[in-house]
């Protein structure tokens, strides 16, 4: 690779790569076999970032909407109980149970909040949700602890969920089902003595979950919660993530997705601008593959959709010309987020 | 796993097992329009077809049990059939000592997958025995010393069953088999914290273990940050510890450069500057020139950072000058 195409965005190789994507994947990727809508999301919220939503045929826009509402579950038939609303994350156990055995039917918190951003980076007008239904689905997974389990079936509860549940609440413009109070506290409980936060109270701080942690802060406007002390000790524990690139905890290799995750993080400080662009842009591109398209974590490995959409959302962040610019918080672009401003207003004159 | 052995040659499809014959597989129905589809195996798709059908009609049988063996080996990430599977444990009353051992073979497989280690906590949960934890766990941590997953399981398992004990051993072997391991310094804190206690005497001499780890290795973040976190237990402050004073400064007399240890030096001043303590060592001027030492010289690639501090101290000192201007 010459030195020149390192810094040149392969955008058409990735705009294709994309497109694949939402066709059809090789059976190797099996194990995702229960989390397709996250696939989805990469896919479509990559074409959008590389500006090329509009390339997305029609036809195809609609089936991935129509497909993705197939995924919703609805309240109980008989007891209209609507604890395991939302969206599931493929159509794997998208069957007709019976009141004995429908808990395993149930929405998960990333597949609703990934399901939801690609809802809205296609324009759709959220008009087929069961809003109230996705809000009861969202409070059922609060913990005592205040943060969130990922569904009602049986799984881990995590600054992860925290934050897809404080997403879900943002965009449906409803926190009747997030407990603010609770989750701030748990996540004031999970920082760390470095000041980096961890996935739960006094695990090791990591820049996914301090991304998880500060974005739900700023959603439910709970930064000013946080001393100047922890702010200041964040800034510099987050900085001090950049080697050229990103790692996600002190002495872990770089990784392309934490251009992403720390460097929106940083942006939610406002301290991105205190970070070396430079160097952050030649490592990121050092992980692109110009011919077939995507980005890999380290140079010359596999590429995925999650480190290419995460790679070029990162490079947006530091202001990639060709690219449009990203929401740090929801990680949707600034034009999906103007849509779902303009469904907040509509929604506010349906209630008047 | 299964009866039918694990090599593709000996698989028999469950379509093709007669003691399977009573069942009706239910394929996925994917709706008219799909996308992302995966082309996954035959084998991976008679195997889900079966697990829909069972699911759907609630079976529980050990056949039922031995088929969502094959549904996680060819998907471990599917959180449907582990629960599956513990309604399945539950309802005939297996031996949950034998799913301990099968859970840890998958475990050995997919160290870094969610769901097995959760599987993993509720059959501890389960027994209330949680005596092959840290043995599975310290496993995990040979593979891989900085395993997110194994050490969120030892943690909650050392906290909900009190098995502090040993573990400072285990931890400072981990710290003598790599410095640099910011995991296990993590996990000393998390003993300290929950355990020993922060009393003057524990902080001095986690200080005195701190100082000589760093004399080895001066630019590892991971001891220093370590330093950090005992020192917001120690009642004089970060800047009031003499032995992390002497060491900082004789470091930094012998032209020792690390930026930890001049950010160190910074944060000392900021105390003191936010104390508003007279102080020859630790003051803004010092701050200011340390600040302006790493970003044009020790660490010029966070240039902007330590230009931005700068301008803290900066604007604190002007600030404190106009003070003194108006009262005089």
């Amino acid at each position: 690779m010459s030195a020149d195409e390192r810094k040149i965005l392969a955008h058409r190789q990735h705009v294709n790569y994309f497109m694949r994507f939402l066709n059809v994947l090789p059976s190797s990727l099996s194990s995702h076999d229960t989390t397709r809508v996250t696939i989805a999301y990469f896919s479509v919220a990559g074409l959008d970032v590389l500006g090329s939503i509009s390339s997305l045929p029609e036809d195809l826009r609609n089936r991935i909407i129509n497909w993705l509402y197939r995924l919703q579950v609805f309240p109980d038939n008989e007891t209209g109980d609507m604890s395991a609303c939302g969206f599931q994350g493929s159509s794997t156990v998208n069957i007709d149970l019976n009141s004995d055995n429908k808990h395993y039917r149930c929405g998960h918190l990333a597949m609703t909040y990934t399901g939801l951003c690609i809802l809205l980076t296609l324009g759709d007008d959220l008009s087929r949700l069961n809003r109230k239904a996705i809000i009861d689905g969202v409070r059922a997974l609060q913990t005592e602890e205040g943060n969130f389990s990922a569904t009602l079936s049986g799984c881990e509860s995590d600054m992860r969920f925290v934050y897809c549940a404080a997403c879900i609440s943002y965009m449906l413009n409803d926190w009747s089902g997030f407990n603010i109070k609770r989750a701030t506290d748990y996540i004031i409980k999970s920082i760390g003595y470095d000041f980096g936060i961890a996935q739960c109270p006094e695990l090791e701080s990591h820049g996914g979950t301090t991304f998880c942690a500060l974005a739900t802060l700023s959603l439910t406007n709970q930064l000013d919660q946080l001393t100047e002390k922890q702010i200041e000790g964040l800034k510099r524990w987050l900085i001090l993530r950049q080697i050229d690139g990103f790692q996600g905890r002190p002495n872990k290799p770089v990784d392309t997705c934490y251009s992403f995750w720390v460097g929106a993080s940083l942006k939610i400080l406002d301290a991105l601008q205190l970070s070396n662009y430079d160097l952050n842009k030649s490592y990121v591109f050092e992980t692109q593959d110009c011919v077939a398209g995507g980005f890999s974590k380290w140079p010359d490995t596999c590429t995925d959709p999650m480190h290419t959409y995460l790679g070029l959302a990162g490079l947006s962040l530091i202001g990639q010309t060709g690219l449009l610019e990203i929401v740090p918080t929801l990680n949707i672009t600034k034009r999906a987020h103007q849509h779902l401003k303009t469904l907040h207003e509509q929604w506010l004159h349906e209630v008047i | 796993m299964s009866d039918y052995g694990d090599s593709d040659a000996n698989w028999i499809f469950y379509q093709d097992r007669p003691e399977w014959s009573d069942v009706t597989p239910v394929p996925e129905n994917d709706g008219p329009t799909p996308v992302v589809v995966i082309n996954h195996s035959e084998r991976f798709v008679d195997v889900y077809n079966y697990f829909r059908a069972v699911l759907q009609k609630d079976e529980k049988s050990e056949r039922a049990l031995e088929l969502t063996k094959d549904a996680v080996e060819l998907n471990s990430a599917n959180y449907t059939v582990w629960q599956y599977r513990r309604d399945l444990l539950k309802a005939l009353g297996t031996d949950l000592r034998l799913e301990l051992d099968y859970v840890e073979t998958v475990i050995k497989l997919s160290p870094k997958n969610y769901q097995v280690w959760h599987h993993r906590r509720v059959l501890v949960e389960w027994l209330q025995d949680p005596s092959l934890e840290l043995d599975l766990t310290g496993d995990a941590l040979e593979q891989d010393p900085k395993n997110y997953h194994a050490w969120q399981h030892r943690q909650w398992v050392i906290k909900t069953f009190g098995l502090f004990d040993n573990e400072m051993d285990f931890v400072d072997s981990l710290i003598s088999d790599d410095v640099r391991n910011n995991s296990a310094w993590n996990q000393r804190y998390f003993i300290m914290n929950n355990h020993h206690g922060w009393t003057d005497e524990n902080v001095q001499k986690e200080v005195a273990y701190t100082l000589e780890k760093i004399r080895f290795v001066k630019n590892n973040e991971s001891s220093w940050n370590y330093l950090r976190g005992v020192l917001l237990h120690d009642c004089k402050g970060m800047s009031g510890n003499n032995a992390v004073k002497s060491f900082c400064e004789e470091l930094y007399n012998k032209d020792c450069r690390s930026p930890y240890l001049l950010a160190m030096l910074i944060d000392c001043c900021d105390e003191a500057v936010k104390n508003e303590e007279m102080n020859d060592l630790y003051n803004a001027e010092r701050a200011i020139e340390l600040c302006q030492a790493l970003a044009n010289k020790y660490d010029r690639m966070r240039c902007k950072y330590w230009n931005y501090l700068c301008n803290k101290f900066k604007n604190f000192k002007n600030n404190a000058t106009n003070k003194t201007d108006t009262k005089n």
